[in-house]
């Protein structure tokens, strides 16, 4: 961006662009700039809200977000710039704005991830709506540079035509079936040109960045985004661990009532896989369903499931998800 | 990024974003109407907390933000219907009485209520939508009609006239499609399953027959005001948003998002096939669904709503359909 020197800038605080004293809002990603010191005590600092009405650039089009409960994306797209998106999001749209789908890698990997197969694709020029049908937050992450940003899945709204679009594998079989995030993440980075992508949190959107080696835990279902510097792995705590004056026959005990709760579970697991047959069990599987049932059944009643997330790197949260019952 | 200049003052002629209540150049009140998005729609205005509306000698009162309830102090002898399942509480005073319906075998085949029913001051009664969202208050004058898509009705005064007519936006396909034939794993694991003589063989016929599909609702509820001025209240999903098309205007949204309109305004169902390479598998999602709305008249939209879901099949009818195949 162009900034004429007037000796003074105002840093956002979401993208950590300069812009001029008098702006209001950031110049790069829409975010109000009066928001810079709202950090809570542990770190976090709330995305955002974009105010109503709010533009934001990116090539020669503009995306402006609309409405606060479940705001929408109104897009004015230039002859010359494209987006892509999945395509259950869109709301309305010009009837010249030409559509296209967009090829995307992984065949079989997608089906068992439950990723779609292909994204939509709209050119300008004209105009097109997008919305997630959930109560929620925007928040918009521009990337350029050597930036590459992971993402949950379907968490996409929109993003730009220039950035590069692929996917990355869950770290581990544990990883996979604990995460709730499903096996894959969206991966996204600027190969070139700048561009933005749109992400919806459900409920509120929470950011910190941790230092080099910086650990967290975040509840897996709350995760929404990280850099790809971020490394991930699931644990699991073991809650009953910290009782003292255990004799080593109540130990004993509890183990072997642990190893019998897993088999019962896993049997309730397999019956739920089963219900609709061969076909359904399978169904669900393939489907990302029989992920989270297997982690009903692998996780321990006394242990809650954790997403270790490792710095260096931005980490995003949403307050909003349906959560994996501890065991 | 700018804030947008999206309001224009009508006394001063300045642009300023229309956020405040007073235009910030002149001091003049904001004239909500006057504010628009790039793409020409107006966000309805969640009716300010505990705002009153006066409706013939009764006033309604909406209270909340998230789900909002349409609290109703009806005067002696005047009175509002409703579908009985937004009822939220009521005074002992007030009389409640079933309302006639008429074709009540297609009402139900619809999923419309069968049970409608009025209450008659004096005395307190109050609705909610029991889903996040908005509540529209849409006053009619005498004689002035509007359509409201099912499912959106919250409460009408009884001085206006209620009816219902088909949507005429439907396409037929032929095939079931239940679970197991979604997916195109699913659909190479049902052919071995087939070869083994463990499918389903039920699954052939139910592929002959013909389904029936109303992205829209079958039918549309239709309501005119008699002699005296009415109110009809409605819940909408998210945020509502509301544009005027001029004579011969027209424009795509996803069907399950249309709120209401005028009955100026018409509807045709349009289907859109994206410009794609091979088309291995049917459910790519290679085809969008849209209602064409043509004016002149006022729209309704609301950004949430539940997904019509496509089959993905070959369409064997369609109430008039256009096509776009965008290569």
């Amino acid at each position: 961006m162009t900034v004429t020197d007037t000796g003074q800038r105002v840093e956002c605080q979401w993208c950590h662009a300069h812009n001029l004293p008098e702006a209001r809002s950031c110049d790069r990603c829409g975010a109000p700039l009066d928001q810079r010191d709202r950090v809570s005590d542990a770190g976090w600092r709330q995305a955002p809200r974009l105010r109503d009405l709010t533009q934001i650039h990116f090539g020669s089009s503009t995306v402006q977000v609309d409405g606060d409960m479940v705001p929408v994306a109104e897009l004015a797209l230039d002859a010359a710039d494209s987006v892509f998106f999945e395509h259950h999001a869109m709301l309305w749209k010009d009837e010249t704005v030409p559509m296209s789908v967009m090829d995307t890698p992984g065949g079989a990997k997608r089906l068992l991830g439950d990723m779609p197969f292909v994204l939509s694709v709209a050119r300008g020029p004209g105009h097109l709506a997008l919305s997630r049908d959930a109560a929620g937050e925007l928040v918009v992450l521009p990337i350029d540079g050597s930036a590459v940003v992971e993402l949950r899945g379907h968490a996409l709204l929109v993003a730009s035509g220039t950035m590069t679009y692929s996917f990355s594998k869950a770290p581990g079989l544990k990883t996979a079936i604990l995460s709730g995030t499903g096996l894959y993440l969206d991966r996204f980075e600027a190969t070139g040109e700048p561009g933005v992508i749109v992400v919806h949190g459900f409920g509120n959107v929470f950011e910190r960045t941790l230092v080099e080696g910086e650990i967290i835990h975040v509840e897996p279902g709350g995760f929404l985004y990280k850099d790809a510097s971020v490394s991930m792995e699931v644990i699991s705590v073991d809650l009953a661990a910290g009782a003292e004056g255990a004799s080593k026959a109540t130990q004993g005990v509890k183990a072997a009532r642990d190893m019998a709760g897993r088999g019962f579970r896993g049997l309730k697991a397999a019956r739920a896989l089963m219900k609709d047959g061969v076909s359904g069990a399978v169904g669900q599987v393939l489907g990302g369903g029989g992920a989270a049932v297997l982690g009903e059944a692998l996780s321990s009643s006394r242990a809650a499931t954790f997403m270790a997330l490792t710095g260096p790197g931005r980490v995003g949260i949403q307050s909003m998800y349906q959560d994996r019952a501890t065991g | 990024m700018t804030d947008t200049m999206t309001y224009t003052c009508p006394y001063c002629r300045r642009p300023s974003t229309g956020e405040g209540a007073n235009c910030p150049n002149c001091g003049a009140p904001v004239d909500i109407e006057l504010r628009t998005t790039a793409g020409g729609w107006t966000e309805l205005p969640p009716i300010a907390d505990m705002a009153r509306i006066q409706v013939g000698h009764s006033q309604v009162e909406v209270s909340g933000r998230s789900v909002p309830a349409a609290d109703w102090k009806l005067a002696a002898g005047e009175g509002v219907y409703f579908p009985h399942h937004v009822l939220l509480w009521q005074e002992p005073s007030v009389q409640l009485a079933p309302m006639s319906m008429r074709r009540a075998w297609k009402r139900m085949r619809a999923g419309l209520p069968l049970v409608m029913l009025t209450a008659r001051g004096p005395g307190r009664i109050a609705f909610s939508h029991d889903s996040a969202g908005e509540v529209i208050a849409l006053p009619l004058e005498a004689g002035a009609s509007v359509d409201v898509c099912e499912g959106r009705l919250l409460t009408a005064s009884e001085g206006v006239d209620y009816d219902w007519q088909d949507s005429n936006v439907w396409y037929s396909t032929s095939g079931g499609t239940d679970a197991a034939d979604t997916g195109a794993g699913l659909s190479v694991l049902n052919m071995g399953l087939k070869l083994g003589g463990l499918a389903d063989d039920h699954r052939d016929d139910r592929r002959n027959e013909t389904e029936w599909h109303y992205p829209l609702g079958r039918y549309v509820d239709h309501f005119t005001a008699g002699e005296q001025p009415g109110m009809v209240m409605i819940g909408a999903g998210g945020a509502a948003f509301v544009r005027d098309l001029a004579d011969g205007e027209s424009l795509l949204v996803k069907p399950p998002a249309l709120l209401f309109k005028d009955p100026s305004v018409s509807m045709q169902l349009h289907v859109e096939y994206p410009k794609a390479g091979m088309k291995l598998w049917r459910t790519w999602g290679n085809r969008y669904l849209w209602l064409r709305l043509h004016g002149p008249g006022r729209v309704g939209v609301e950004s949430c709503y539940v997904a019509e879901e496509d089959p993905g099949t070959d369409f064997h009818d369609t109430s008039g359909a256009t096509q776009q195949l965008w290569r």
